[in-house]
């Protein structure tokens, strides 16, 4: 098994050994393709292969079901929007709302692509950071010529994150042995109690700033001459030829959209 | 080399706190919003104190927090992320204009703390809702909604956050090689 981000992946995953630089390309394809693809049957037949190519990537779906029961909560942000904030024209309207808008067939149908849009990205980000370790992350960024000091800053902060929340819980816990309550009170105070937290975390954060700058300075990460690294990736004829099927994928779907109707709303004759 | 620690730092510090924000005070209807952006009071704070690498380091942490609920996307990135870069530098830049000090010592400084938070909350309410609606997550009277409450939480959250920070901390923070008032 292979540790990543989110979780451990069978090591025999035909995306874990995937190059980085495809990796992190796979995860700004799906993204612009959820903004170019409006017909909802489009939509949701990519996200039915998306759900197979879980089984198919051996990526532990069950695991992740966890992480996708967020999407209630922007499933829920779009309704309600929606609902009571559209203007769709459509061939039934069936509700007019008293601040001048109204629910017709098209709204409901416009507010569900809208989800399918945004699961698709969900879907797909998650299959793709599945599958991406914080090695991903550096080599990935490299090999799209990042600078390397940029790579290492995003594995940093998700290093640091760790240790950040740890601090909190100690800090947190401390001033709960001197009294403060922060289970009373209404939301204000609540978070006025919350935001005593906020000195001696940045004490902390300031104190771990200044030494981490010693230790970066210490282990050469400022060292003008060209670096060396400790992982070679090579994309292989394959890997070329995903590339530029990706990039082939988003030209077509671009022209799709432009030149005909296949992929906007609705996407078929309403009749 | 020290950008390298500001930005890793303030965003590994911003990140947990901008998970509790959206866990604790989200919005119906608003998608990876919080009526208290904690978080905020942080970034503000190390930008005015570090420069652009402080307001980096918000940008990071708020992309991957809002992302850990609504997915890795562009749009997240797009409307939150970039949306929390801009608004403490706009914070910095007013200080910057007004040659005003982060000690907040005097009123005059005071008074262009008071005045730079809301401008820059507002500017980043404006931002983050129009990115929302031209993706088509949120609609017209959503906007409204979203700018108003973005505008009175991220104000609300700096000051009670951000004002004893820069009020207790900015001696010490001064010591640091990393301070850029000099």
């Amino acid at each position: 098994m292979v540790k990543t981000f989110f979780l451990h992946v069978e090591d025999d995953s035909p995306l874990i050994n995937l190059h980085p630089l495809l990796k992190i390309l796979l995860l700004v394809v799906i993204n612009v393709e959820a903004w170019i693809i409006e017909n909802p049957l489009i939509l949701i037949l990519i996200i039915v292969c998306l759900l197979l190519s879980f089984k198919f990537f051996k990526v532990p779906l069950s695991r992740i079901v966890k992480f996708l029961v967020f999407a209630i909560v922007i499933v829920q942000a779009i309704t309600v929007s929606y609902l009571l904030g559209s203007t769709i024209p459509g061939n039934t309207v069936f509700f007019k709302l008293p601040w001048g808008t109204y629910i017709s067939d098209m709204t409901l149908l416009y507010a569900f692509t809208v989800v399918l849009r945004f699961l698709l990205m969900l879907i797909g980000s998650t299959l793709f950071l599945a599958v991406m370790r914080d090695v991903d992350i550096t080599y990935g960024l490299i090999s799209m010529k990042v600078p390397f000091s940029i790579a290492f800053m995003i594995t940093l902060t998700l290093r640091m994150a760790s240790i950040f929340l740890n601090d909190y819980f100690k800090v947190r816990d401390a001033m709960v042995l001197r009294g403060t309550d922060f289970s009373t009170g209404n939301v204000l105070e609540k978070a006025r109690k919350y935001s005593r937290l906020a000195v001696p975390l940045m004490v902390l954060g300031v104190r771990r700033m200044m030494e981490l700058t010693y230790v970066l300075e210490a282990k050469g990460l400022g060292f003008k001459r060209k670096r060396t690294y400790l992982y070679q990736f090579s994309l292989g004829v394959s890997g070329k030829l995903i590339l530029i099927g990706l990039t082939l994928l988003i030209a077509l779907s671009i022209a799709a959209k432009v030149s005909s109707r296949a992929l906007s709303f609705p996407g078929w004759p309403l009749g | 080399m020290r950008h390298v620690a500001i930005t890793g730092v303030a965003a590994g510090l911003c990140l947990p706190l901008a998970l509790f924000a959206i866990i604790l005070i989200p919005i119906p209807g608003l998608p990876a919003a919080s009526g208290f952006w904690i978080p905020a009071g942080f970034y503000f704070v190390m930008t005015l104190w570090f420069g652009v690498w402080g307001a980096l380091g918000g940008h990071i942490a708020t992309t991957i927090a809002m992302g850990y609920f609504f997915g890795y996307t562009l749009h997240v990135w797009l409307d939150g992320g970039i949306g929390d870069l801009i608004a403490p530098l706009v914070c910095l830049l007013v200080f910057k204009l007004a040659k005003a000090n982060p000690e907040l010592k005097t009123k005059r400084d005071k008074v262009v703390w008071a005045i730079a938070v809301p401008l820059s909350s507002l500017i980043c309410g404006l931002w983050v809702h129009t990115v929302h609606l031209m993706f088509g997550t949120i609609t017209w009277p959503f906007w409204y909604v979203g700018v108003l409450t973005y505008f009175i939480g991220d104000s609300l959250a700096i000051f009670t956050v951000g004002t004893p920070l820069l009020k207790s901390l900015t001696n010490y923070v001064k010591q640091s090689p990393m301070y850029i008032w000099r």
